[in-house]
């Protein structure tokens, strides 16, 4: 069984990023980057309408804009456009100016047709349907365990509250987009991508092309979050302009195209009710919810991955529990994968009944986790440990007062929450060349998301080979290198790690055979590598069993100061306790924790999508009213990894965004006595809950969809299902 | 945005000569600019002003300060002259925005701004301030609208520098055709109240140089509140300027953004405050008047008890107490 080593030299420890120089200077080229002499612009034409029949599609005038060179539709056939943004045409011209100038000439002929945006709106029956032949909603996804209504009957306590997330963007600073160039039979495209290989057969299928006729590149990419793994319609549509003109053609998103078609974060609202013993151990469990994932989240899709659905009941051992999901259709463009699907909605609304519940039974919401946090999975059992650290590190127990008891206009509170994720490693091939000079390149068709991959496969040979990091030339985003999976579900650094050990162990017994030295790292390195000769060596491996595990735990905890006659919130610190398995590189994984606090500060605090239900368009498509935080916003974050290098390589890129919504909610409604249960806690939201906003009861924030489990009658359905909770 | 002319005037005289009716000045360009790449303004030119002689200064006069057209935000917010004398005037200039706007952004551009209503800011909604046939704000999203309004549009004055100015007493002079003239910050957006076209009183091809403040130093406050800690529009601002004499207010003029199509000033909280003490009773009081009349739509009327903390607040920072972290 392969093992990593017991005593590393750079693994653990904080290594600079080997690509940092090239990124600080600007050297450092992404694929938005690019661009070379002769290059042209592709734009994109999108529906102006919520929901429109779209009879035809006119070019000629767009065709004789001077610049053009290529126009073309999505379809030829009518079609109905199903939101704000969808795709109809698109242009390719020698400046986005002529480009600009053509989508304005573009005549469609369209009709309208009634369009809902709203969720809340969409789940009535005498609502305007997306699809005309199905109800908006459709029948939930049932799991049940146990004899919940008798547990509910037995309870000493019950509660019951309404949640809701809002449609939080991805918004990754790189938009979307690629610049493709057909050259004979060959489509070479330079993408912003978390999976060339995944970009690339979705390009081969959609064109129909050989898969070893197109070549994906992503050299350096700004971030994707899951938005970012297949070619997208705009990759589509770009392989199709460079087609049609010969010509290298180059179509990045604009930033308002960001809102409105390439993924968000499903929304979710949440019916919850919970009943404990006078213990304070939870024995029965119901939710019902609904929630988008855009047009398509009808019927057929609901539950599951980056979809409506969520994990539930979240974290705790519950003997008894029913849970209902459904997904509800909207006029709006699809959700994707986004970074912990379902888990931080998850969090949300479980975190926040626990909460309430904690306070009915008088009883510290820490105490209340560590009585209920038992179930018997791994995840839990090192949660266990992580709530104990985690407490003693924020001195939860001399910090902690009952909700509302904190003094004056400007109140503290501190919240806490849980989180859950898999992660794990999968199937990746690498491949090593030693050359004669004692130089090391490795070569792996994954892609750095801006996480830091390329210095994770140096570490890693360096480690091996008895090297520096900087020594060694770490290349990947190519599908011409040996092929991995899509960097995502926090995969990347637990399949690739392993590959680069396999080939670093693999090139060290071929080394060794070379060289005729037993071990030829370190010192020995150079002479052995002048026995190599003018033939390089290289040397393939894979990924292997023994040296990543999945699973992870990870708790938060949050400290705010709330103005109770402003209702301004001041984040002042977020605590991340987190287990990975083996760190590789420690000032890297903090980074991570880092970005994933802070997007769940934008969660808890700012971000929103909003739909307007008049016109049907996205309201904030820009970054002044899609509210992003800033550097002013940001608490102390204090990171403490819980290192297990026993488990090998996992993945932290996900769970560490998880649970810092909740923690936040929860340090809110400690704080003020009085909780807002949606996302974002925006200062008109605090003050309703605090009863100061005239003609709005501090209840009234949950909207009028509180009942729509009996309006929908959804005990009428049976269990399908039997697992979903996350542990 | 659609193709148009760019010129640039080297004097005032030149400058009115190069804009005509479907013309606007370009000065820092924050604004106008994005409403030009949106296609929510079309101009035939741009009248770039930015070298106009005499309009980018700063100035201590006899009675007051004269602040130049083209000064910037950030010039004002690190002016020390002006920190000194009208602390609430820093406070504003600093709270705009960005480093960057502040750096772009010029005090006449600031005041004349457009709305940033997210309706008529957007491209593919007309409303009815941008001559489409309703406002959807009163109907639908009114977040950050106005409480107040004397038209249909309830699309409230942005402008942190007219909140102060207005407290202030500012007056802002104004080149039309041949004449020149001043008119008072508080009638500056006077015509907006009535008229949901308009922005402000300005007519086409009024070009302000420069504004002027009737005073060299008083005590000066301006707060706001946003969503974020910084980067953030005001969803209410308050400024309030006057004199203590003992605990015994004077001359106190209170003015509110981001609520009303004008700055939000009532002659009689100013009046009702005249002589009194300071205490809690008397500013909850003349919030009261302030706020009376306020109109809150489905989704802004958070702004009233919003407002109310701050008119509260800066009554009390002008005798340099921090109200919030008082204990009562
Ligand atoms: C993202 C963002 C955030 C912002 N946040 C804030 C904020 O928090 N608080 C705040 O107060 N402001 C804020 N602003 C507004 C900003 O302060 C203004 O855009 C800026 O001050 C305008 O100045 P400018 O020189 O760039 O004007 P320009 O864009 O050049 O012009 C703006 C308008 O004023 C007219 N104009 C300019 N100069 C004159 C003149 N001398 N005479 C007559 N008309 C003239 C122009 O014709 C145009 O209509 C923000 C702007 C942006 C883009
Ligand atoms: S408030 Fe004014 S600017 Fe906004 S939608 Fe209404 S009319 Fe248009």
């Amino acid at each position: 069984m392969p093992s990593w080593p017991t005593e590393p030299v750079y693994i653990g420890k904080s290594t600079q990023r080997v690509d940092g120089p090239e990124k600080v200077t600007g050297e450092a080229r992404y694929s938005s980057d690019i661009h070379n002499e002769g290059w042209i612009y592709g734009m994109i034409l999108r529906s102006q309408w919520p929901n429109a029949k779209i009879h035809s599609i006119d070019l000629s005038a767009a065709r004789n804009v001077p610049g053009i060179k290529a126009a073309i539709k999505v379809r030829d056939d009518e079609f109905v456009a199903h939101y704000y943004g969808q795709e109809l045409a698109a242009v390719a011209g020698t400046s986005k100016q002529a480009c600009i100038d053509a989508l304005l000439l573009i005549k469609v002929d369209a009709t309208d047709i009634a369009f809902v945006v709203s969720e809340e709106t969409a789940i009535n029956p005498d609502s305007s349907r997306v699809f005309p032949d199905f109800p908006n909603i459709g029948e939930p996804k049932v799991r049940e365990n146990g004899e919940v209504d008798k547990a509910f009957a037995q309870s000493a306590v019950t509660v019951e509250g309404l949640y809701a997330t809002q449609i939080q963007m991805h918004h990754c600073l790189e938009t979307h987009g690629n610049t493709a160039h057909q050259q004979g039979d060959n489509l070479t495209v330079w993408a912003s991508t978390q999976g060339v290989f995944s970009v690339r057969d979705g390009l081969a299928s959609n064109l129909e092309l050989p898969q070893n006729k197109v070549r994906v590149i992503s050299d350096y990419m700004g971030g994707g979050f899951g938005s970012k793994f297949g070619p997208g319609v705009e990759g589509v549509l770009v392989s199709r302009l460079t087609q049609k003109t010969g010509l290298p053609v180059k179509l990045m998103l604009p930033r308002y195209d960001e809102a409105k078609a390439v993924g968000n974060r499903p929304s979710s609202f949440q019916k919850i009710r919970m009943g404990a013993d006078a213990d304070g151990k939870i024995i029965a469990f119901e939710l019902n919810s609904f929630g988008t994932s855009g047009f398509t989240s009808g019927p057929s899709t609901a539950g599951g991955g980056g979809r409506a659905g969520f994990p539930s009941p979240y974290l705790y051992n519950i003997p008894n529990t029913r849970v209902r999901q459904a997904g509800v259709a909207v006029n709006t463009g699809s959700s994707r994968a986004f970074r912990a699907p379902g888990h931080p909605q998850a969090s949300f609304g479980m975190e926040s009944i626990m909460d309430e519940m904690a306070a009915r039974l008088n009883m510290d919401p820490l105490d209340f986790r560590l009585k209920n946090d038992t179930h018997d999975s791994l995840p839990a059992e090192i949660r266990r440990k992580e709530w104990k650290i985690a407490a003693e590190s924020f001195g939860w127990k001399e910090k902690y007062n009952p909700p509302g008891s904190s003094k004056g206009t400007i109140k503290k509170g501190i919240g806490l929450a849980g989180g859950t994720w898999g992660g794990g490693g999968r199937g990746t091939q690498a491949e090593c060349q030693i050359n004669s000079d004692g130089s090391v390149e490795l070569r792996c068709g994954t892609q750095d998301l801006g996480t830091g991959t390329r210095t994770l496969m140096a570490i890693i040979a360096a480690e091996i080979f008895g090297l520096k990091p900087g020594q060694i030339t770490a290349r990947l985003g190519d599908t011409l290198f040996p092929p991995s999976g899509g960097s995502g579900g926090s995969t990347t650094a637990a399949s690739v790690s392993p590959a680069i050990y396999d080939i670093c162990h693999n090139a060290l017994k071929e080394l060794g055979e070379v060289s005729g030295m037993e071990d030829p790292t370190g010192n020995q390195w150079f002479a052995a590598c002048r026995k190599i000769g003018i033939q390089p060596l290289i040397v393939q491996g894979r990924w292997q069993e023994g040296l990543s595990s999945r699973g992870v735990g990870g708790v938060q905890m949050a400290e705010v100061e709330v103005d109770t006659e402003t209702g301004f919130i001041k984040l002042n610190k977020v605590l991340c306790v987190q287990d990975c398995g083996l760190v590789v590189n420690k000032l890297a994984t903090e980074s991570q924790a880092n970005g994933g606090v802070i997007m769940g500060v934008g969660y808890a605090l700012y971000e929103e999508r909003i739909m307007d239900s008049l016109s049907g368009v996205v309201l904030n498509p820009n970054f002044e009213n899609y509210k992003l935080p800033g550097a002013q916003d940001m608490p102390e974050i204090e990171i403490i990894l819980m290192e297990m290098p026993e488990r090998g390589v996992i993945g932290i890129g996900e769970p560490v965004t998880i649970p810092t919504a909740a923690a936040i909610a929860n340090a809110v409604a400690n704080a003020i006595g009085a909780r807002v249960p949606t996302l974002p806690i925006t200062p008109d939201k605090v003050l309703a809950a605090l009863g100061k906003v005239p003609n709005k009861p501090a209840d009234s924030l949950a909207g009028n969809w509180g009942d729509f489990d009996q309006k929908l009658n959804w005990s009428q359905y049976s269990p399908t299902q039997e697992e979903g909770g996350g542990h | 945005m659609k193709p148009f002319q760019y010129a640039t005037a080297s004097s005032a005289d030149g400058a009115l000569e190069l804009c005509g009716k479907n013309d606007q000045f370009l000065a820092g360009g924050t604004d106008i600019l994005g409403e030009v790449k949106e296609f929510v303004s079309n101009p035939g030119r741009l009248v770039n002003i930015k070298n106009l002689p005499g309009t980018r200064e700063i100035v201590e006069t006899d009675t007051g300060w004269k602040l130049g057209a083209n000064v910037t935000i950030a010039e004002i917010a690190a002016h020390e002259g002006l920190r000194r004398a009208l602390p609430g005037l820093t406070q504003a200039a600093a709270k705009v925005g960005s480093p960057q706007i502040r750096n772009m952004g010029t005090l006449a551009g600031n005041l004349a701004q457009h709305s940033r209503c997210w309706y008529y800011r957007h491209r593919d909604v007309q409303c009815l301030k941008n001559g489409g046939a309703r406002c959807y704000a009163r109907e639908s999203e009114n977040k950050y609208h106005s409480i107040f309004s004397g038209n249909p549009c309830i699309s409230p004055v942005v402008s942190n520098m007219a909140v102060i100015l207005a407290a202030l007493e500012a007056s802002v002079n104004i080149r039309r055709g041949k004449q020149t003239f001043d008119i008072k910050m508080a009638e500056f957006y006077m015509v907006a109240w009535f008229n949901p076209y308009a922005h402000n009183s300005l007519k086409p091809a009024d070009l302000i140089l420069e504004v002027n403040i009737p005073v060299k130093t008083r005590s000066c406050v301006y707060l706001q509140v946003s969503e974020k800690s910084d980067f953030d529009w005001a969803l209410v601002s308050c400024a309030a300027a006057g004199d203590l004499d003992g605990n015994a207010l004077k001359n106190v003029r209170v003015a509110l953004g981001a609520i009303s199509p004008m700055v939000q000033e009532v002659e009689d909280a100013n009046s009702f405050l005249e002589g009194k003490e300071l205490d809690r009773r008397t500013a909850s009081m003349a919030a009261n008047i302030i706020l009376e009349e306020a109109e809150p739509l489905e989704h802004n009327g958070y702004k009233v008890p919003m407002a109310r903390a701050l008119i509260r607040r800066a009554l009390f920072k002008l005798a340099g107490i921090n109200l919030e972290r008082e204990t009562s």
